[in-house]
């Protein structure tokens, strides 16, 4: 909703934001036509996670944080996990990274999936959203649901349910799939593979806005295959620091209009990104062949920092995640142990992984006995509140013109770039555009 | 439920590979988290509705409602049962009535709803969306049972607890409407969790 000030500037203020996670507003001044403030407001009330984490055992986290979000639980559980085997100085074998990795590509592929097809694509196809569209593109809708169908099933297979998996614990997992049940879900994983790459071009084909990012980039890397449940952090800018030093790296700090914490880097004013784009841009070497070439023929370099065409870099995710959740079926053997003995002592551990939205961070401090003295979570949305803000400057600027529902209509699709987890940044939208 | 907080996790009743598994069949869902208070009253209900042994209603519990579209696909007549909340009293029981035959949802639930579920997709978004995909079932009924609290890990509230055999009751009454389908497939009553 726009209003008129007796100054004869103009205010836009957009109530909740549709089609992201949890409830957040939106606030933009005009003065003169030009743009003089823009606030993502994120007021769901902060779920204080990180107190109530203190006192509890070293072997709760992953089922308490998994909590704090109903679309990206694998990760709060991955990241949970690796920051307490770290405080504990223990290290899990093969299987179960393979394991991890595997339940993994199912929260991207649900994540991923449901962001592309029943969120995004109603935006670049001009529809108010999935429901409208389905009316004239049922058939890609239908496509969407069933990739979306094989990421459930995965999870459902690997972690016990397919929303909040209930299979995962610290040092590894409750029971290990047998290749029996994994074999099972390889027609459907081929036929998502296959609509994945369909789904490339699709997307590829889509009207971008001109929009090219300055900011730094941040993912995770690993020495082989792309970021997923692990790596050590680096920087469009040449940084490289393991997970152990994130605290260095990244300040949490307030802001008055959000009950999410922002975050710098390397105390620098300008924003960072993490998420897709960043995690293509700085891992593009390392896809599989079959999503390497998905983004080649979708015009995609081995950069991308138009933020509009996070689309398509989570299309290739999509083809990347299937093809890794093939590989790793296909290479599975029964008998491993499904998990090793992660004893408490007292320390402070650190852990991150690339939640689809981007990388998430966990950091206990224990007691001997394993209790939780400290916790801090970092989650993606929280880091890229800055750049979403910055972005909405840079392109409202140039949409002053439009009427208030044309504008709406851009600054949700702007925000939708960055697919923003409100729920775990409180730890989202309402409008207001302020024109005088 | 059908608000902000229902996004536990649910067992898919089918496995299948994107066809519906209730061709033509009488079909009642316990939607919600078992995990977060109230939000459980859905699955309560299809529980007491299975305890039932009615033949030829298939019974079971789900919480990602994008599941919901290819589970209901095919089936004749299908009850949703959810925690909502309206304002009414706890443990207050209300039927909504839609279906391919119905009308579509009031706005009101669609922004109500479609703030809720997982990631922004709940149970008035799948019904409109199957009805977009023309999937939805002929009868769709969504019993709702006003919910109290959500807190993680409680039980079911006292006077939502003192509801699920009224709620249940409701179920079968709507069934009821259509006693050509339900007894009509022979079998025992199976809860699909």
């Amino acid at each position: 909703m726009s209003h008129k000030l007796t100054d004869g500037g103009r205010v836009m203020h957009v109530g909740t934001l549709a089609r992201v996670e949890g409830e957040g507003a939106m606030h933009i001044e005009y003065r003169d036509g030009e743009v003089t403030d823009v606030q993502l407001r994120i007021y769901e009330p902060p779920r204080f996670y990180e107190a109530f984490l203190r006192g509890r055992s070293h072997t709760e986290p992953p089922d308490i944080t998994a909590r704090i979000c109903g679309i990206c639980p694998v990760a709060y559980q991955m990241s949970s996990c690796w920051a307490i085997e770290d405080a504990c100085g223990v290290d899990v074998p093969e299987e179960i990274l393979l394991m991890r990795r595997l339940l993994y590509c199912g929260e991207w592929i649900e994540s991923h999936a449901l962001h592309i097809f029943l969120l995004h694509a109603p935006d670049f196809l001009g529809y108010d959203g999935a429901i409208e569209m389905a009316a004239d593109h049922p058939d890609v809708v239908e496509r969407g649901l069933r990739m979306k169908k094989a990421g459930n099933d995965l999870m459902d297979t690997v972690g016990g349910r397919s929303v909040h998996p209930v299979n995962v614990r610290v040092g590894g997992f409750y029971r290990l799939p047998t290749r029996l049940e994994l074999r099972a879900l390889r027609p459907r994983l081929e036929r998502a593979r296959d609509e994945a790459l369909q789904t490339v071009a699709l997307v590829a084909g889509f009207d971008f806005p001109d929009l090219e990012q300055p900011y730094e980039y941040l993912s995770l890397r690993t020495g082989a295959g792309y970021p997923i449940e692990s790596g050590s952090v680096v920087t469009s800018s040449g940084g490289a620091f393991p997970v152990r030093e994130f605290t260095r790296h990244i300040e949490e700090f307030h802001v008055e209009h959000s009950n999410a914490l922002h975050a710098r880097l390397d105390g620098s004013p300008e924003p960072y990104v993490v998420g897709p784009l960043a995690r293509y841009s700085l891992n593009s070497d390392q896809l599989s062949p079959v999503a390497r070439e998905a983004a080649r023929s979708a015009g995609l370099g081995t950069t991308c920092r138009n933020p509009f065409r996070s689309i398509v870099v989570r299309a290739v995710e999509l083809v990347e995640a299937y093809t890794e959740a093939l590989r790793i079926i296909d290479g599975w053997t029964d008998g491993a142990a499904p998990s090793v003995a992660v004893p408490p002592r007292a320390g402070e551990g650190f852990g991150a992984s690339e939640a689809p939205r981007g990388v998430l961070f966990h950091r206990y401090v224990l007691d001997a006995a394993g209790i939780i003295q400290d916790a801090q979570i970092v989650p993606p949305t929280s880091q890229n509140q800055p750049s979403i803000e910055a972005d909405l400057r840079t392109m409202v600027q140039s949409w002053s013109e439009l009427d208030d529902h044309a504008l709406q209509h851009r600054c949700e699709q702007a925000i939708r770039n960055y697919d923003p987890c409100i729920s775990c940044a409180t730890h989202f939208l309402d409008l207001t555009v302020d024109r005088r | 439920m059908s608000e902000a907080v229902g996004t536990g996790a649910g067992r898919t009743g089918s496995a299948g590979d994107g066809t519906g598994g209730t061709d033509g069949g009488v079909l009642v869902i316990g939607l919600g988290s078992p995990d977060r208070g109230d939000d459980a009253v859905g699955r309560e209900v299809a529980h007491a509705v299975a305890a039932l042994g009615l033949a030829g209603v298939a019974v079971s519990e789900h919480e990602d409602p994008t599941d919901l579209i290819e589970l209901w696909s095919g089936a004749a007549a299908v009850v949703v049962v959810d925690a909502v909340r309206s304002g009414a009293q706890p443990g207050s029981v209300a039927v909504l009535e839609t279906g391919a035959a119905g009308g579509r949802l009031p706005q009101s639930a669609w922004s109500e709803a479609g703030r809720g579920g997982t990631h922004a997709f709940g149970l008035a978004a799948a019904v409109e969306l199957s009805r977009a995909l023309g999937r939805l079932p002929a009868l769709l009924w969504v019993v709702g049972v006003e919910a109290a609290g959500f807190e993680h890990g409680a039980p079911l509230s006292p006077r939502v607890a003192a509801a699920v055999p009224e709620a249940a009751g409701t179920v079968v009454g709507l069934l009821g409407l259509r006693p050509e389908a339900v007894g009509s497939r022979g079998g025992g009553t199976d809860v699909s969790r």
